[in-house]
């Protein structure tokens, strides 16, 4: 690379970034990468309101409650025996019922009554005064958090959010000249055009980059957000939760580094952006299925390995989407970033020589 | 380095569509005109010329630059296209000083140059506003700036006066005749005949893809043996040359100007011609002028081409 290669790129980079941020045809890449934000948040305020209303419900026990108490209450004890333990409930609701059908005289009297230690919310519910059924829900725990997470960024953020908004910038940054016939722009320049062509790269994955980080940057805020401080600053400071959300953020780089070297050969090879996207997310569909070697010729087959929370399939999940959601045969971190950026440079490199070879014939446009 | 542009047989066919055929020329500098109608195949050529097509076939070199070698034949050459699109939200400065900065120069020579070729372009005023808003001919003065700001040695223009008023036209003429008195090439296409006689050092006439003729429009008024040549006399007794000048043998053809103060006079042998004229004037008659009449690019146009296609 020489110095007026590096200036060409940074020329390019500058041009192309700001059309690329503010372009209209791209607003609905920035409604992709706000829905599962929107999601989250939406999340946090239905588990913060939940957890407001444990704290109230708790502050009306007549005696403070642990979860031992609350763990304590089995079938089959009396209502006076409850009452005992945990105090007068602050919330009860009761009804009658008619036993053994329509024409019996016999009355069966229901009480469902709820406490609240502030954390755990325990409801008990009673048949004739004796206790027929508990149920103890905690709020949202950061373990079930983590792997709700983990499921939405796989199966839908890189899978659809990220690979659809890659193919809305990159495409975009050759297909979109050719569309607003300023393409010639570039090419009565004196500029290499694979040195171009790494340049309006780098500028789709700058913006690409911004957008969706920040995304899942905001994304992992909101769900901490409704979570205990304490528990979140353990975990993110003595668990993992630390190097988790740096794992994120960098697969979303990862993920906008591989999705934009396919589509931005796409941009180049053809006018319509429905074949090759439906082709690319057939093809990375596909992948646990396919034969190892095929496998490495894919992005999702290396995020995939880098994930730092697997999802696990449920007992009972037909094999052939248990192993959609698996993955049997993880590869190592270094393996994974080097294969992500080694298959992107091979696409790259693939597409310097055809763009090369292009021709402006805005007609036929 | 050739200081030459060539092209060696070159043809470019867009499928089954002919865009243009066996085309060799070599092209000095000066100001190169080329001429023909719609789907001549100007624009194929000039495009050609920059790489922004491939050909089919053949070779095409600009001062020794090769067409796909874009970094070095872009400092050379400067296009002014004929599309009319430009990248959305740039004002004129920012439209040339950004094309500059992709040359890799820094921030201030791109400064200097853009403003330099504005104010070539006479559009200082209008520099800081925002492209969209340009009138047709703004927008066709900022792409003359575009083509002209890093000063290159050959300068390619299709239809560059399109849209200007007869002011900016002469402006831009007396602009590409200081280019071209510099030993740059200018090459240009036009459908206005008359500026393109004006202009023009050499022609290259266009027709369905091929190269009908090249060169001064002189040299190729001569060549055309089928068409004599027309001279127009204006004298102080044109009846009577005319009753004399019909009897020569060079003369085919002999008729009394429309204002009936002058002859049009058909010849084979214009050289012949001139001599007996000489002769004939020794005895008393005052010739005040004598001229070709068909020896411009409309006429050989007309000849050439005749009415296969109207001038785009």
């Amino acid at each position: 690379m020489t110095p007026v290669w590096w200036a060409q790129i940074i020329a390019v980079i500058r041009l192309e970034t700001k059309k690329t941020f503010f372009a209209k045809r791209g607003l609905w890449v920035y409604l992709l990468a706000l829905m599962p934000v929107v999601l989250f948040l939406g999340h946090a305020i239905v588990v913060g309101h939940q957890n407001q209303a444990r704290v109230r419900l708790a502050s009306k026990n007549e005696r403070p409650l642990t979860h031992q108490d609350l763990a304590g209450i089995a079938n089959g004890m009396t209502r006076q025996e409850v009452i005992q333990r945990l105090g007068k409930t602050p919330v009860a609701y009761s009804w009658d019922e008619r036993g053994d059908g329509p024409n019996s005289s016999r009355i069966v009297v229901h009480d469902t009554y709820e406490y609240s230690d502030g954390v755990f919310e325990l409801y008990i519910r009673m048949e004739g005064g004796k206790v027929t059924g508990t149920t103890l829900g905690d709020g949202e725990t950061l373990g079930e958090d983590s792997m709700v997470f983990a499921g939405v960024f796989q199966f839908f953020y890189l899978r659809l959010a990220v690979f659809f908004g890659c193919l809305g910038i990159f495409m975009n940054l050759f297909r979109g000249e050719l569309l607003d016939k300023s393409l010639h722009f570039y090419f009565l320049a004196p500029i290499r055009r694979d040195i171009l062509m790494a340049g309006k790269y780098l500028a789709g994955l700058v913006a690409a980059t911004v957008i969706f980080t920040t995304s899942t940057a905001l994304q992992i805020i909101a769900l901490a957000w409704s979570v205990d401080p304490n528990a979140l600053n353990a975990y993110l400071y003595h668990g993992h939760g630390f190097a988790d959300g740096l794992s994120y953020l960098g697969i979303t780089l990862l993920a906008c580094v591989g999705y934009g070297s396919f589509f931005l050969a796409a941009g180049l090879l053809f006018r319509n952006p429905i074949l090759p996207a439906a082709g690319v997310l057939i093809w990375e569909a596909l992948n646990p299925f396919l034969p190892a070697v095929l496998q490495k010729i894919s992005i999702i087959y290396y995020l995939k390995s880098l994930c730092p929370v697997e999802v696990p399939a449920d007992p009972g999940t037909h094999p052939l989407v248990a192993l959609f959601i698996s993955n049997p045969d993880p590869i190592s971190a270094p393996i994974a970033i080097a294969g992500v950026i080694m298959v992107s440079l091979l696409v790259l490199f693939v597409s310097s020589f055809k763009v090369r070879r292009m021709e402006i014939n805005y007609t036929t446009e | 380095m050739t200081p030459e542009i060539t092209l060696e047989n070159v043809s470019k066919f867009y499928g089954e569509v002919l865009g243009v055929n066996r085309v060799s020329l070599s092209i000095p500098p000066g100001i190169t005109s080329l001429v023909g109608p719609n789907g001549a195949g100007k624009t194929t050529l000039m495009n050609l010329m920059t790489g922004l097509i491939r050909p089919t076939r053949g070779e095409i070199r600009i001062l020794g630059h090769r067409t796909d070698e874009p970094e070095q034949l872009f400092k050379a050459v400067g296009y002014c296209t004929q599309y009319d699109s430009f990248p959305k939200g740039l004002t004129g400065y920012q439209f040339i000083n950004l094309y500059l900065r992709l040359f890799g120069y820094t921030a201030r020579l791109a400064d200097e140059l853009a403003w330099r070729a504005i104010e070539r372009a006479n559009m200082v005023d209008a520099a800081s506003r925002k492209v969209a808003g340009y009138s047709k001919g703004m927008r066709q003065r900022i792409r003359l700036a575009q083509a002209l700001c890093h000063e290159p040695r050959v300068l390619i223009l299709d239809e560059p006066l399109n849209g200007l008023d007869p002011l900016a036209r002469a402006e831009m003429i007396v602009l590409f005749r200081s280019v071209a008195s510099q030993g740059c090439h200018v090459i240009i296409s036009s459908h206005i005949l008359h500026e393109v006689d004006m202009i023009s050092d050499q022609v290259i006439l266009l027709s369905n893809g091929y190269v009908v003729a090249e060169g001064q429009i002189h040299d190729v008024r001569n060549e055309i043996q089928e068409h004599p040549a027309q001279i127009l006399i204006r004298c102080n007794r044109p009846r009577e040359l005319a009753s004399k000048l019909i009897e020569l043998e060079q003369a085919v053809e002999v008729r009394m100007h429309p204002d009936g103060l002058g002859l049009l006079i058909k010849t084979r042998d214009a050289d012949q011609f001139y001599l007996t004229l000489n002769r004939l004037a020794q005895n008393g008659l005052e010739v005040e002028s004598v001229a070709p009449a068909d020896d411009d690019v409309n006429s050989v146009y007309e000849y050439l081409i005749g009415n296969e296609g109207a001038l785009s």
